[in-house]
């Protein structure tokens, strides 16, 4: 018995030697490339003391050695082989033992911030068993749960963190009902409206609906419209136990205006230290690709005689390849993560069935974060030494093909603009128009009229005010406007498309349309314009096509209108 | 078990209702009520392209049409070619059967695939599996293109139903839900059958019939006011809304003038054609019209001249028709047939079952007008140029045109994934 302890304490013994023990000499890289040799003394913050083989002092920032010397950088300091603390100060007070124990704590804690990128151990799902507190026997849970939450109100003045701030509120009014999934008497209980609170990603994810949080934008963030509603209102939230106070809404409030970030003070969105550097493709994505999607998403190869196609025509072996996506679209939208379709099937839940990878362990988050940084950093192929703002535009070069001339004269347009938010389509539709987007990447819109059109007036065109500029395509055909709603559609700029089929529209309204920028389409097919309109046509150069069939145009103000228009297609 | 039995005759109350309601208030109206208008107000939703086609009319020559005497002539190989001859078309180069004068000038907006193949040589088998993609299993029903389309893209005109079936009805909206099948229409001439009232009914007696049927409803709707018995009255609402709607008006085409009876030809499948386009005009998603009579076992050579006289007049109508209205740029016009025929001619002058290297016509709305994608070899069964191009990659060529997902899985009731077009490519040889 005597001689086990024993052992135990010469274990003990030989850990507290190598703890006081010095580093050996290592080459160091940094992520620009450059290379020395020194070892590492100690550390501060985020700031490592390495002493050259001159003898010489280098503090250098943690960001900006290589992730291999990231990850034995903080494995020394984890476990305690170098003390905290400037060496030059360290070495005259030549460091008691108890402080050593004490900056080892310190340690710790500091580390738990800085190691997040590079976590070791495996961490747990959230929503899984063992990410729960345990709880003793006997002890009330509310008294217990309630003692780990300290006041949690920020300041005044202090930025507000999510994690210190505002998680505690959603833990505390929204978790109850929208957490991750959990099995109850063999059901599984899913989050309401399939919107999670629990973590950051979830949070600033939404649902299948929308976000519910536009960074910065408080009147389109739809988590702070629920909170603020009017207590009678169905959707106000939390639906029991009351409103929320002041302070907690104003957290949130705040929190948006903010812009929303994971960690107070913290630049970019990711609060890492690992990769702030800039991701790059072939140190950090490609090699995860390799290991975690190749086997399915490669190049077409032959296996006992039959050409074996990568999964849903997705091939990530190449650069270029993962850019450019699939017959689907594009996987990646460069600078915005939840708009991408490869960042939203890693972050699936790991129970659905086209969560990726679709076989193993899902992604870590650090391998989720990774993935997210990479790709609002523009998803380039080399690493970039600014991080870039997420919203900048960035040029995406497309295999355009199957997409005619007119999408990509669209797509420029629609690149100046932004998609017009959830309320102002509802409102846009207000008078009965369908209010489309082109396409689920697109910023501009159709408007039409399809259902029971006859009963659309001139006035109807009033409520597609509010996202004028969004308008391409815009369908009054068989509806009851007059000339005086083109005085309207004139300052619908960005029109490229317009249709008066079977309306009553004549020479006096077509005048209107004299000013339009990028008209390449318009339909005045069994309307009443007469040889009077030609020569507002003629003078819209960017026309492409024009239906004049059943029309009062006569064969001559067609001829005189396609010597205007040598290129146009012009019908009668 | 023994209850189990007796449940299974069991009419329940809502059921019962129903049921009673239709055979009592007259409102037997419209076929599948139940499952059409009420919702049809499923929004558009938007493809992650923008579409090229945004809508569909498929052409359906059922009994499998002779690829060699219509959009599949070899002149090179005169054997198996037999009479019919070739003409050249407003494309360069390209050339069809002299059975398509018509057509023939509309083939620079039209594009011929000349590989298609299919696994299937029996009729039904076949075009199921061009419908759906897959092939007829006994286990499952497969849902129709035209239902995938209701199903991921949703409606534009949400008074009437995105998916009309004109014509033959081969299969329905299989394991999706009920409301996204083809709206069934027999006869083009009789358009949308018991949408009108009868004609011992007038408005006002109809008017109280429904004020009366109302107050009946009005305590228990007053003291049940959920979302379920909410959606039953509005059903009715949603079928009086179709029938006063002048959307119903799509579906009459006496309101055509004469002229464009004729222009179309005065046969089912003119007619049939006229009411796709007027239908098209009031944004249906898809169309199909389906026309017979092409199982030429016997007597290939007449018979194929004899249908193609109504079905050339009525294909080149309606591209003509699309055009003038400015509708043919964002309208598909897709012509094929379950399978071909046989190069060899029989001892009856016929032609039998050939499912290697028929062809499919599309025209318009996301289509390279004026090229053809490949080429069969001499003897017909084999590409010369061009690979094998089966029915799912057809409809993943339209689906693409479209902007649906072609990705987007639907799971059928037990749990088994499927998709618009199966495993299916989109051809882009043939799109714009």
């Amino acid at each position: 018995m005597a001689g086990r302890w024993g052992g135990i304490f010469l274990v003990y013994l030989s850990f507290l030697c190598l703890l006081l023990g010095q580093e050996t000499f290592r080459t160091f890289t940094t992520s620009s490339g450059q290379a020395f040799i020194g070892r590492a003394l100690s550390y501060k913050g985020q700031t490592f003391y390495i002493e050259g083989k001159d003898k010489k002092l280098y503090p250098v920032p943690f960001k900006q050695l290589s992730s291999l010397d990231q990850k034995y950088l903080i494995a020394i300091a984890q476990g305690g082989k170098i003390p905290e603390g400037d060496p030059r100060t360290l070495k005259q007070d030549s460091t008691p033992p108890e402080e050593t124990a004490v900056s080892d704590s310190a340690v710790k804690e500091e580390e738990t911030k800085a190691k997040k990128p590079a976590k070791p151990k495996p961490s747990f799902r959230s929503g899984s068993f063992f990410a729960y507190k345990p709880i003793n026997l006997g002890q009330d849970p509310s008294v217990a749960l309630a003692a780990e939450k300290v006041s949690v109100l920020p300041g005044p003045d202090e930025a507000i963190d999510f994690k210190q701030h505002v998680l505690p509120i959603m833990e505390e009014r929204c978790f109850s009902c929208h957490n991750a999934p959990y099995d109850k008497n063999g059901r599984t209980i899913h989050p309401k409206a399939g919107l999670r609170l629990d973590t950051y990603e979830w949070v600033m994810k939404g649902n299948l609906d929308n976000t519910v949080v536009e960074a910065g934008n408080l009147a389109d963030s739809y988590l702070h419209e629920v909170v603020t509603l009017d207590e009678e209102d169905d959707m106000f939230m939390p639906p029991k136990g009351g409103p929320l106070s002041a302070e907690q809404i104003d957290v949130i409030k705040r929190w948006i205006e903010e812009g929303a970030k994971e960690s107070a003070g913290g630049g970019g969105e990711v609060a890492s230290s690992d990769m702030s550097k800039g991701i790059s493709f072939h140190d950090h994505i490609f090699p995860l690709m390799e290991e975690r999607c190749l086997d399915c998403h490669s190049e077409p190869y032959v296996k006992n005689g039959r050409t074996i196609h990568p999964k849903a025509g997705l091939r990530l072996d190449t650069y270029d390849s993962i850019i450019k996506g699939n017959l689907d679209g594009t996987i990646i939208e460069k600078g915005n993560a939840d708009e991408s379709t490869l960042y939203a099937v890693i972050t699936l839940d790991s129970d659905d069935p086209e969560i990726m990878p679709p076989k193993g362990d899902p992604l870590t988050e650090e391998e989720i974060s990774m993935f997210k940084q990479w790709i609002m950093e523009g998803a380039k192929e080399n690493p970039s030494d600014t991080f870039e703002k997420p919203n900048e535009e960035v040029a995406v070069s497309l295999d355009t093909r199957g997409e005619p001339k007119e999408v990509s004269m669209l797509d420029q347009l629609a690149k100046r603009l932004k998609a017009p938010s959830k309320p102002q389509m509802e409102a846009a539709q207000k008078s009965g128009a369908l209010v489309t987007l082109l396409s689920t990447r697109h910023s501009m819109v159709r408007a039409e009229f399809s259902s029971g059109p006859t009963l659309i007036k001139d006035d109807a065109i009033g409520a597609l005010s509010g996202i004028k500029n969004n308008v391409s395509h815009l369908d009054l055909s068989r509806t009851s406007v007059t000339d005086n709603v083109l005085g309207e559609v004139k300052k619908f700029n960005n029109l490229t498309w317009l249709n008066l089929k079977n309306t009553s529209v004549t020479d006096r309204g077509i005048q209107n349309l004299s000013k339009m920028p990028y008209l390449t389409y318009l339909n005045l097919v069994s309307s009443k314009i007469s040889d009077e309109s030609i020569n507002t046509l003629a003078s819209l150069k960017t026309l492409e096509e024009v239906y004049l069939w059943n029309s009062d145009v006569s064969a001559q103000g067609v001829n005189q209108l396609r010597k205007a228009l040598p290129h146009a297609k012009i019908l009668h | 078990m023994k209850t189990d039995i007796k449940k299974l005759d069991e009419l329940n109350r809502r059921e019962f209702i129903a049921s009673a309601a239709k055979a009592c208030l007259g409102v037997g109206l419209l076929p599948m009520a139940g499952s059409y208008i009420h919702h049809s107000a499923k929004a558009l939703t938007p493809g992650s392209r923008p579409a090229t086609a945004r809508y569909v009319i498929y052409l359906n020559m059922t009994g499998a049409m002779s690829h060699l005497d219509t959009f599949g002539t070899n002149p090179d190989a005169p054997e198996i070619q037999g009479p019919t001859k070739s003409i050249q078309t407003s494309a360069d180069g390209v050339i069809l059967s002299e059975n398509l004068p018509l057509t023939a000038k509309h083939m620079h907006n039209s594009a011929i695939i000349r590989t298609m193949s299919t696994s299937q040589g029996a009729h039904e088998q076949a075009s199921y599996l061009m419908h759906t993609s897959y092939l007829k299993r006994g286990t499952i029903a497969h849902p129709t293109f035209g239902s995938w389309v209701s199903k991921l893209s949703g409606g534009i005109n949400n008074t009437i139903p995105s998916n009309v079936q004109i014509g033959s009805n081969p299969a329905g909206a299989g394991f999706l839900e009920s409301r996204f099948g083809p709206l069934p229409i027999g006869n083009p001439a009789a358009g949308l059958a018991n949408s009108k009232l009868a004609d011992y009914i007038d408005e006002s007696r109809f008017g109280g019939r429904l004020a009366m049927a109302q107050k009946m409803n009005s305590s228990y709707s007053e003291k049940y006011d959920q979302k379920q018995v909410r959606a039953y009255s509005d059903l009715y609402k949603d079928a009086v809304k179709l029938m006063r709607s002048e959307d119903l008006k799509a579906f009459d085409i006496t309101l055509e003038p004469e002229q464009m009876h004729e222009l179309y030809g005065t046969t089912n499948f003119g007619q049939g054609c006229l009411l796709a386009r007027r239908l098209i005009e009031n944004q249906v998603r898809y169309v199909e019209v389906s026309r017979g009579g092409w199982d030429t076992h016997d007597n290939n050579f007449e018979s194929v001249a004899t249908n193609c006289a109504d079905m050339d007049k009525a294909l080149s109508a309606l591209l003509l028709d699309l055009e003038m209205r400015g509708l043919l740029k964002e309208t598909m016009v897709v012509l094929t047939s379950e399978f071909g025929r046989t190069p060899k001619i029989n001892e009856r002058d016929g032609r039998d079952h050939w499912p290697y290297g028929f062809t499919a016509f599309l025209a318009g709305g996301g289509i390279k007008g004026g090229t053809v994608y490949g080429k069969m070899d001499e003897v017909g069964r084999n590409p010369a140029e061009g690979k094998f191009v089966d029915p799912a990659s057809l409809n993943a060529t339209i689906a693409h045109a479209m902007g649906l997902p072609l990705n987007d899985v639907q799971y059928s009731p037990s749990g088994r994934p499927f998709t618009v077009a199966h495993d299916g490519n989109p051809l882009f040889d043939v799109l714009a």
